[in-house]
């Protein structure tokens, strides 16, 4: 009964994701697919970003960082061990999230405010490093990766096939993320967000919870990079600086971190508005920046958080937190 | 040695631009407790003000003044119109200066397109002593920043109203029970540490050519500053500054200039790990707002 409704909650993720994935029948223009497939790598990362702020309370300012990490990986190792696609994904999402425990250790240990602050550095300091890393990370110019990604002996490069993918990977994303958030584990990271104290005098290790949470946001930063690295072909320093960082919490933010349809539903719009709006970068991120102001001060749960909200008054006049409870239909069994 | 002096006190200019950020943070974050990282377009917009003055044909002194004003004007709105709201969730200030951070860049770049811009050197006197080169608009940018640093440090802990401000941050509640305008008080420092950030931005310009992003970098060096000598601390945050900025002159004089933003970034997180508190003791966190 309980998993029922739980289960209530990812289909219209599903069903959203399976319109998605027919789009190509509709013969959509190669630039509207290459926008498509990177706003479903965003979206992944997304999801892991989602676990860790919309369930754990904790912010990352280096999430681009995390992203880069898997790239990077994907590049390296096919450059210098011939290491195609699907080995490739494993081990990057591993190197993510072994960079993510290095990072979480001693920023999680200052705690508070100052999280975010240490996350933020972290990550300038990846793209120095990746900037000053000479012939081995390609310095400024970044890395060129080659080789086509095969599927069961199919070539999946072709700009459908590789939507396609991104789409179940996507797909998948959301599961694992609504999995984590419908388990007792999620029900853990939850207790930590609401309070942290109550959590630790109820046997939860919040330290060792927090740095849980950071590491399984890495695993799908990990996944999120190497998509992209085969995507664009080439990947470079900048691409996972300070400011990608900040669109990743935008995004978040502006979908709205704790419902299952807010990682989808913030990607996509943040990739598409600009289109939709026929607006040039500069005023795009102008009106990007005053959506995230807007969406903090007047809808803290984000868009579709907002909008559930909404419907819920519009419907039956409860003005209650139900879009929270949504997120966590499983707390009232406690 | 004449390279070791001249890189000493090329450091100390730009040791004196990243100590202004520092205290604007310091004391916005230390006792304000809103995380602005907004604070170094701050800076850029009071540098873009400055050229606009300048290009417009009025002199750079006035130019200064005009920055100040500007800034301090756009650090009251924000503060009235927007982080007043945020006082009681921290993280939703910082995500609010994030928006802000793209929206004030990318404003700036839409008006007056990204390249660099840069004004003529206000004071273009280089005196020669001993084979070391000064040139006076350093001394001139060390010079205002000293003065500046002295008066907020005499503010802050000499006068009737720096201690209500110290007692708001120890003790809120009881501080507005004393009748101190507590929120009053927030205004005043965030407008304070914006108009810091203009200053700053303005002499910026006077040594380096700016661009709509040099806040981005300028902004961790002031939080990392600010955090490591201490928050809310104003003499921590000079002798961070010049430790920072001295350690970025020698590097870039003797060839390492491809590292000097790690080293904020590497000193930041050290000290958070072994000194949460800062090198030289601040308020632990903010306090005011939670």
């Amino acid at each position: 009964m309980k998993t029922g409704n739980a289960l209530r909650s990812l289909l219209p993720v599903l069903v959203i994701l399976a319109l998605i994935a027919a789009v190509p029948l509709f013969s959509p223009s190669n630039r509207f697919l290459s926008l498509a497939i990177s706003a479903g790598t965003n979206v992944i990362a997304l999801y892991g970003l989602s676990v860790l702020f919309g369930q754990t309370g904790i912010l990352s300012m280096g999430h681009a960082a995390l992203v880069g990490v898997g790239a990077y990986a994907a590049a390296i190792l096919a450059r210098d061990f011939g290491v195609g696609f699907w080995t490739a994904l494993p081990v990057a999402a591993l190197a993510s999230a072994v960079f993510a425990m290095i990072v979480g250790i001693p920023s999680l240990r200052v705690g508070g405010h100052h999280f975010v602050i240490m996350t933020f550095a972290f990550g300038q300091l990846l793209a120095i490093v990746l900037t000053n890393g000479g012939d081995y990370t390609g310095a400024a110019t970044g890395l060129d990766i080659a080789g086509p990604v095969t599927l069961f002996g199919a070539d999946m490069s072709d700009l459908t096939r590789y939507y396609l993918m991104v789409v179940a990977f996507v797909t998948a994303a959301a599961v694992a993320s609504w999995a984590i958030i419908h388990s007792s584990y999620g029900r853990t990271l939850r207790a930590i967000r609401e309070n942290e104290k109550l959590a630790a005098s109820l046997g939860i290790n919040v330290g060792r919870h927090k740095i849980g949470a950071f590491v399984v946001s890495g695993v799908f930063a990990g996944i999120s990079g190497v998509l992209l690295a085969y995507f664009l072909g080439h990947i470079s320093p900048s691409q996972f600086s300070s400011f990608p960082s900040i669109y990743l919490a935008l995004m978040v933010m502006i979908g709205g971190a704790r419902l299952i349809e807010g990682p989808l539903a913030g990607g996509i719009l943040v990739a598409f508005l600009p289109e939709v709006l026929n607006l040039d970068p500069v005023q795009s991120r102008i009106v990007y920046g005053v959506c995230l102001i807007a969406v903090i001060m007047l809808l803290p749960d984000g868009l579709i958080g907002g909008i559930v909200r909404a419907l819920r008054v519009a419907f039956s006049g409860k003005p209650k937190q139900e879009a929270e409870r949504d997120a966590a239909p499983s707390e009232a069994r406690q | 040695m004449d390279i070791f002096i001249q890189q000493f006190l090329n450091g100390l200019s730009i040791a004196s631009v990243i100590t202004l950020i520092a205290i604007g943070v310091t004391l916005i974050f230390g006792l304000t407790g809103i995380i602005n990282f907004a604070h170094g377009e701050f800076l850029m917009i009071g540098g873009i003000v400055t050229w606009l003055a300048v290009s417009a044909g009025l002199g750079f002194p006035i130019a200064v003044v005009l920055a100040i004003l500007a800034v301090g004007l756009m650090g009251y709105i924000l503060e009235r119109g927007l982080f007043r709201f945020t006082l009681e969730r921290p993280t939703n200030g910082f995500i609010v200066s994030l928006g802000l951070i793209v929206v004030l860049q990318h404003v700036v770049v839409l008006f007056w397109n990204p390249n660099q811009k840069s004004i003529p050197r206000p004071l273009t006197t280089v005196w020669e002593v001993g084979g070391v080169r000064i040139a006076s608009v350093r001394v001139m940018v060390i010079l205002i920043t000293i003065a500046v640093v002295a008066l907020s440090f005499r503010m802050i802990t000499a006068s009737r109203y720096g201690r209500a401000l110290r007692a708001s941050v120890e003790d809120r509640d009881t501080a507005a029970l004393m009748g101190i305008p507590v929120r009053r008080y927030i205004t005043g420092v965030f407008v304070l540490g914006s108009a810091l950030a203009g200053l700053g931005g303005a002499l910026l310009i006077a040594l380096f050519p700016i661009t709509p992003f040099t806040g981005g970098t300028m902004v961790m060096k002031g939080f990392a500053v600010a955090l490591i000598g201490g928050l809310g601390n104003i003499y921590g945050a000079v002798a961070a500054g010049l430790i920072l900025g001295i350690v970025e002159g020698f590097s870039a004089g003797y060839g390492f200039s491809q590292w000097t933003d790690a080293y904020s970034f590497v000193l930041m997180i050290l000290v958070l790990i072994v000194r949460p508190h800062g090198l030289f003791g601040g308020t632990s966190g903010p306090r005011m707002a939670s």
